[in-house]
């Protein structure tokens, strides 16, 4: 099967600092794939190039085996397959606009009946959570959490086959971070979704992907089966994150 | 935030009631003139230079016109005309200055050329020779005047959008795809339109100043019609007869710009608090 | 007891209603010990910090409290009731550490001054040559060099080192640091956490660790008070109270804290996660009963009306917790 996104011999570089280093990665399709590393490490810069936000200096980016291109018809296409979460959920939705305005637009963009949209849309609301007076509200009139949700929404309302989220639970306490990594676990599962998870709590990545990449300084230093990383880290880097991680043993 | 709630805040401070009264003053002068006093081009040789008294609240002109009628009618004339540019070239300024942030950097060094070259000359120097060349009619006159103030607001749009290129929201059009005209229209204008407004209402005393010199000096409204800077000017004419006119036109315009112009801060400091001081 | 703080009330006053974010908080911590409180955001950790400290905002009003420290007394209600043990006795490390540096001093200066206003009329030199000796004790590589940088210059993590050192030539008893690593990366936090542990056996002060990371609390520290919602629910040794916790809602906080060494599915799309379900309490009124009852999954009829007292967990007499479940025991 081929692979969801296959990235080869990424290099980018703003000015002096080296944001990708000779980064190649493939996602099999249907799998989570985590992406950790610490911050500036380079995962957001991967995401945007994924994505085709972020032109790469070398190297290629392949979505389900066609190279990324930049015309107007190459983004509709992609806009079907593959769909970003933003780290600031938030700030992803245009303040000016009600929910029910930008939902609206999935509706234009797949040239589907609007009605049809929205009977999808129930469906997804409702096993989001997310109660239906929301769609008349504005961004700034929802909280956080429901904003992130919203953002996952209509995320999935274009129906992708491939997400990609940033920092998906950062900045939320444990009580809820399990509630929305639940949630992407039951995505994967409905779907069959290629995830791609960047974050950088090692623990959660652990638990939800099958393949990672840990990322420094732009350098892709280990990546493959996360079972064996985990267990027995090749590269010193890896290591050292793992061993920093705080652990809840009692003793 | 709601048009209520931005009234509310303009008037919680001394300068945005100032502002408020005067241009309320301005508007009811503007509206309520025509109501108390008769025809403004009414001849009435026998009360030439009349000063101000029961019949005639302002005194009379050269020719016996009433100047309450008068300077009321040169007022509407001239806010009508100044709200007209400012509304034109601010809508037209947004749209031209989004399209460059956004449609690639070739149109947009076209653009900002095109800008840069506008602004190249002092407005009324600008204006004198484009009236010159394209002659004095009222429509022709808004147009041109509209052309000089785009720019101004063509490169505050331009600024904007391209500091909201690339927050999260409109790269989360752009990865939806979007049409381009759309995201222009719903996501770029609105989150524009803040600054924009602040302009314009920044703008408005300009352009009213702007509109009575070029009057004054002749290159604006034409007779019969008038407006202020027609007013002062047959006021200046006739100063050594009776200064009547020319204080109560020049008073009219000070109170309209004054008022403007500090209506237009308190918009400001409400709507857009961290560009105080000097633009 | 190195300090204690004896019920801590705090209400922010808002335009029409009062906020109550702190109620009855009552800490103790020994001489040499590092006390971790934890809770969600919002639970009024860092208002207990500011509290202390006297940088509440404003619309704050602290209306009851007393703490204890270095054996005086200080009445909390009374602003400014500190104001004399800072700098001196306490010490703050922020999450952001730029509260803590002035962007236009330079790092020895700002040092420097700490040592003036501990040690009034010391030498010069001798005071450069401690805030160097700081600097390298808090292994900031090159410390002769980062005397003369700015903050603006040193990264996230060498900046929280300064403030630490800045801390250790405060020599305080009471160090209080406020989620001092959540905006670092894991290798950082582990470093700035072992900087913290060590200031602390140098100087032998009590430290206050205020975080959400159950992690770091197990980790690090050695006593536990867990905050809800303004009420602290639980306290007792890191051991006591991961082994046996008092309070259901302590266990759900464990429970849903993801391990590093969690059993992991090999089909990890089984793996799950655990929640608390429900949402805090409105801050305006408090709900009558348990603070938790809401959420609460043992909870019984008696919680949505009785405001439980402290009961001991077990037969220690260190470890207790605010649940009717351990009335009859
Ligand atoms: N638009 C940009 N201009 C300049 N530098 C950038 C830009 N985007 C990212 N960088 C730099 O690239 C590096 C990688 O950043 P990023 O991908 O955001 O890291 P991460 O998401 O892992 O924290 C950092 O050093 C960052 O400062
Ligand atoms: N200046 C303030 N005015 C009003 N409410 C405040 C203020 N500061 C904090 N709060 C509220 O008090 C509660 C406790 O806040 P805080 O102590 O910052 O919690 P934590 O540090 O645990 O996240 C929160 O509900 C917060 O919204
Ligand atoms: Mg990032
Ligand atoms: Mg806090």
């Amino acid at each position: 099967m081929m692979d969801a996104i296959s990235i080869s011999k990424a290099r980018l570089r703003f000015g002096q600092t080296i944001a990708l280093d000779d980064v190649s990665l493939a996602i099999p399709q249907g799998t989570c794939f985590g992406i950790v590393g610490e911050s500036g490490s380079g995962k957001t810069t991967l995401m945007r190039a994924i994505l085709g936000l972020q032109k790469l200096d070398q190297g290629d980016v392949c979505i389900l085996g066609m190279p990324l291109s930049h015309s107007r018809a190459a983004l509709k296409k992609r806009a079907r397959v593959l769909q970003p979460i933003f780290q600031d959920p938030a700030a992803s939705l245009s303040p000016r606009s009600r929910i029910r305005t930008l939902m609206g637009e999935v509706a234009t963009v797949l040239n589907e009946p609007l009605a049809v949209t929205y009977e999808r849309l129930g469906v997804i609301l409702n096993r989001l959570g997310l109660p239906k007076g929301i769609l008349d509200k504005y961004p700034h009139e929802i909280s956080g959490g429901q904003a992130r949700r919203v953002a996952i929404a209509r995320a999935l309302l274009m129906k992708p086959s491939i997400l990609i989220a940033d920092e998906p639970t950062a900045g939320l306490d444990v009580s809820v971070q399990g509630d929305l990594l639940n949630l992407l676990q039951d995505i994967r599962q409905l779907e069959n979704m290629t995830l791609v998870v960047i974050s950088h709590n090692l623990a959660v990545v652990r638990l939800i992907a099958e393949n990672a990449v840990v990322m420094r300084a732009g350098k892709a230093v280990e990546s493959g089966d996360v079972a064996s990383m985990f267990q027995s880290p090749r590269d010193a880097y890896t290591r050292e994150l793992l061993s920093a991680w705080p652990r809840l043993r009692v003793e | 935030m709601g048009s209520f709630a931005t009234l509310k805040r303009i008037c919680s401070e001394r300068d945005g009631r100032l502002g408020l009264v005067f241009t309320l003053v301005i508007l009811i002068f503007a509206i309520v003139g025509p109501l108390v006093s008769p025809d403004p081009n009414l001849i009435d040789v026998k009360a030439r230079f009349a000063p101000p008294g029961a019949a005639h609240l302002l005194g009379t002109d050269n020719l016996g016109r009433d100047l309450v009628a008068r300077t009321s009618a040169g007022t509407r004339y001239a806010l009508a005309l100044a709200a007209m540019i400012v509304v034109i070239s601010s809508v037209v300024g947004s749209l031209i200055g989004v399209v460059a942030a956004v449609a690639g950097p070739r149109i947009d060094r076209v653009i900002t050329g095109v800008f840069d070259i506008v602004n190249a000359f002092p407005p009324l120097i600008l204006a004198f020779a484009l009236i010159a060349l394209y002659g004095k009619g009222p429509i022709t006159f808004v147009l041109l005047v509209t052309v000089v103030f785009i720019p101004q607001f063509g490169r505050m749009a331009r600024a904007r959008a391209q500091s909201l290129r690339s927050l999260s929201f409109i790269e989360a059009e752009r990865m939806l795809a979007v049409h381009p005209a759309t995201i222009v229209a719903r996501h770029y204008l609105p989150n524009v339109a803040g600054p924009i407004i602040v302009l314009a209402s920044m703008n408005l005393p300009v352009v009213i100043a702007f509109e009575a010199s070029l009057s004054f000096l002749g290159f604006g409204v034409q007779p019969p019609k008038s407006s202020l800077g027609t007013l002062i000017k047959d006021g200046f004419v006739s100063i050594n007869q009776s200064w009547w006119p020319i204080i109560a036109a020049s008073l009219v315009l000070a109170i309209a710009t004054l008022g403007a112009t500090l209506l237009g801060e308190a918009l400001r400091r409400v709507i857009d608090p961290k560009t105080t001081g000097a633009r | 007891m190195a300090i204690s703080v004896r019920n801590l009330s705090v209400d922010y006053n808002l335009s029409h209603v009062t906020a109550h974010a702190l109620r009855d908080i009552s800490l103790e911590i020994g001489k040499g010990e590092i006390l971790g409180l934890v809770g969600e955001s919002g639970s009024g950790k860092s208002t207990v910090a500011f509290a202390l400290m006297g940088l509440l905002a404003n619309n704050a009003k602290v209306t009851s409290g007393t703490a204890t420290i270095g054996g005086r007394s200080y009445d909390l209600t009374r602003r400014d009731a500190t104001a004399p043990l800072r700098g001196r006795g306490m010490a703050m490390i922020f999450q952001d550490p730029m509260l803590s540096l002035n962007p236009v001093f330079t790092v020895g200066t700002q040092l420097c001054e700490v040592l003036r206003r501990r040690l009034p009329g010391g030498d010069r030199k001798a005071h450069v040559a401690m805030a160097e000796e700081a600097l390298a004790k808090v292994k900031l590589s090159d410390p002769k060099r980062r005397m003369g940088q700015y903050p603006h210059e040193l990264s996230g993590g060498m900046r929280q080192r300064v403030v630490i050192a800045m801390a250790l030539l405060s020599e305080p008893v009471l160090l209080i640091a406020d989620e001092p690593t959540t905006a670092l990366d894991v290798t950082v936090e582990a470093q700035i956490m072992r900087e913290i542990v060590s200031l602390r056996d140098r100087i032998g002060c009590a430290v206050l660790l205020i975080t959400h990371s159950l992690g770091l609390v197990t980790e690090y520290c050695d006593r536990i008070s867990v905050l809800y919602a303004g009420e602290r629910l639980e306290h007792g040794t890191v051991k006591q109270v991961q082994q046996q916790p008092g309070h259901p809602y302590t266990r759900m906080l464990f429970d849903c804290e993801v391990a590093i060494d969690r059993q992991r599915a090999v089909n990890v799309t089984e793996n799950r996660f655990t929640v608390i379900p429900g949402e805090l309490p409105d801050p305006f009124r408090r709900p009558s009963g348990c603070i938790f009852n809401g959420r609460c999954d043992v909870s019984f009829d008696a919680c949505a009306t009785t405001v439980p007292d402290e009961f001991a967990v077990g037969d220690a007499a260190d470890h207790g917790a605010r649940c009717l479940l351990l009335a009859g025991s």
